[in-house]
């Protein structure tokens, strides 16, 4: 066997790696042809790595070109956020929490706030919950331009083109997020019991205005990839996630719902004014990296129907509880409880403990990328090494969520 | 055909008897939360018999794991199971209490694949052992790191960071 890691001490995970091919061969398994004393060869790839949108590191043991086994390694982005809610009030942690999946942040923000808001019992006002969904939507829509640019990108040169049309798009709704909330991505906009400031003036039809443009944009990139013969040789059959995955596993999101799965928590654990709400569930049949491109796609017209219908039927009244220092500290009765909520990626939720202080207990994050990522090694085994990266950007992973 | 939400509704009130029923002396302190969570509680020495018999039980049948936590009670510990049914389209959130001096638990990697990793961030984090697990290794601290953060009794020294 090779072994290209003499100097400096491999790590655990390689250590296994390395284990793991030794295991295989005494087992009779290894692909020991033409007489080689190896064949098998263990590749880190990571943490610094283009196509793994972060800092995941990935250490792939490789037979020729195809991937026998996979260890993912995660934690380089680790930020003790768990940690650092024991150590402030309630309040204070809302602008960290934006920063755990800092792509569709306000998503998190929200499934924080609800979680805090049933431990208190704090009721939200009408029009700050219309925002809510609002913004979330609109928060769904960037992260999943993110997702679809970037994914094309790792694909082919023609992905480069997508991505800078996408991000172009995305940039339209971090201006209006910005005249809201006063930030571009770290909006720290939520309230217990609303939101911080109201819709300024001229917002909505500013809104309205991208709302309108922006199905065509949808339909320009898939006159793009969709019927691109490299793109579809590229990504159809590959990479499936069947049913049993998504129970086994706990896949959530639209990585579910492109194996057939109409799992989405503003369903089936509805939340906000989402039951008011008129959309569809969108789900594909396949569950290979097409079906969760397309996903995505459709999903993001249905965020748009979503907006529209929630300008259309936006509340006058206040948009937070109380006077505005009402909310700053807050003292929830002694008990826990979890609330998910869905992110872009899926399932995004916190479970709080609080034992009747100003500062929560524990804080325990379930994050959709970290269960979604526990599938890696089943769903890249056998697959040849640059289907891997395709498989990886189709799943759409957020390090930031993931570590913590 | 495949995987539905929902597919056999009960009512909480329901899913509760029928769990106080059919897992009689096991599960403890059965309770609801609004709108679509069960709390209970369960022995260490019973646990993986119990998660088995309610990942395959016909009614509920509580098929994913959603997370784990470990939760430090400072006079004991907690591993805390959050699954989900699809069926009744519900939750279980199972308490299950170790001792201080030995927080260890058998693993239910077994039952659901899922908490492979869920597990070893609670090890991680909180020191809590779950015996038989495959792949026992730090998750998200170094693979060197002292201690275990989350427990509310660390103290955070610099020769637990042996590479900064």
């Amino acid at each position: 066997m090779y072994d290209q890691f003499e100097s400096p001490e491999p790590d655990e995970a390689v250590k296994l790696a390395l284990r793991r091919i030794d295991e295989a061969t005494a087992r009779g398994e290894g692909s020991d042809v033409d007489g080689l004393a190896f064949n098998e060869v263990v590749v880190n790839m990571g943490p610094q790595h283009p196509s793994t949108h972060g800092v995941l590191r990935l250490v792939v043991t490789l037979d020729g070109e195809l991937v026998k086994d996979v260890i993912p390694v995660i934690g380089y982005l680790h930020r003790c956020k768990e940690k650092l809610a024991e150590r402030r009030t309630y309040f204070q942690y809302i602008p960290i929490v934006d920063r755990t999946e800092y792509v569709a942040s306000i998503n998190c923000e929200w499934a924080y706030v609800m979680t805090v808001e049933k431990l208190a019992g704090i009721q939200v006002t009408r029009r700050a919950e219309f925002i809510r969904v609002i913004t979330g939507e609109l928060m769904r829509i960037a992260s999943h331009l993110v997702a679809v640019g970037t994914f094309t990108a790792d694909l082919s040169p023609l992905g480069t083109a997508m991505v800078f049309y996408m991000f172009r798009d995305r940039e339209i709704i971090l201006d209006l997020m910005e005249e809201l909330t006063g930030a571009r991505m770290m909006f720290n906009y939520f309230r217990f019991g609303g939101v911080r400031y109201d819709l300024p003036d001229g917002w909505t039809s500013k809104c309205r205005d991208y709302l309108q443009k922006f199905p065509k944009m949808i339909k320009e990139y898939e006159a793009l990839v969709d019927d691109n013969a490299i793109f579809l040789q590229r990504t159809q059959g590959k990479g499936v996630i069947t049913q049993q995955d998504v129970i086994d596993y706990g896949i959530t999101g639209p990585n579910a719902r492109a194996s057939g799965v109409e799992l989405d928590l503003r369903r089936s654990r509805p939340y906000s004014v989402y039951p008011e709400l008129d959309f569809e569930v969108r789900t594909e049949q396949h569950g290979d990296i097409f079906d969760r491109y397309r996903v995505r796609m459709d999903e993001m017209r249905e965020s748009v129907k979503i907006i529209e219908q929630c300008l259309d039927m936006l509340p006058k009244g206040p948009v937070q509880v109380g006077s505005l220092r009402a909310p700053y500290v807050i003292t929830p009765p002694p008990g826990s409880c979890y609330v998910g909520q869905e992110n872009p990626r899926g399932e995004f939720g916190t479970y709080i403990e609080s034992d009747g202080s100003r500062y929560p207990y524990r804080l325990k994050y379930r994050d959709p990328c970290f269960c979604n990522l526990q599938i890696f090694p089943k769903l890249l085994s056998g697959n040849k090494i640059a289907d891997a990266v395709a498989i990886s950007g189709s799943i759409d992973l957020v390090l930031g969520g993931i570590d913590r | 055909m495949g995987l539905q939400v929902g597919s056999n509704p009960m009512s909480m009130d329901a899913i509760a008897a029928l769990l106080v029923e059919r897992f009689a002396g096991e599960l403890e302190d059965v309770r609801i939360q609004e709108p679509d969570t069960v709390v209970a509680r369960c022995a260490r020495e019973k646990l993986k018999d119990v998660a088995a018999r309610l990942k395959a039980d016909a009614d509920a049948g509580y098929e994913t794991l959603n997370w784990i936590a470990g939760v430090d009670r400072e006079t004991g510990f907690e591993s805390v199971y959050h699954v989900y049914s699809w069926k009744t389209n519900t939750y279980l959130e199972l308490h299950v209490d170790l001792p201080r001096e030995t927080p260890e638990v058998d693993t239910v990697t077994g039952v659901w694949p899922a908490a492979d990793w869920h597990e070893r961030e609670s090890w991680d984090m909180v020191g809590i052992v779950y015996l038989g697990h495959p792949d026992p290794r730090r998750i998200l601290l170094k693979d060197d790191f002292v201690g275990h953060p989350l427990r509310k009794d660390y103290v955070d020294l610099a020769e637990n960071h042996p590479h900064v």
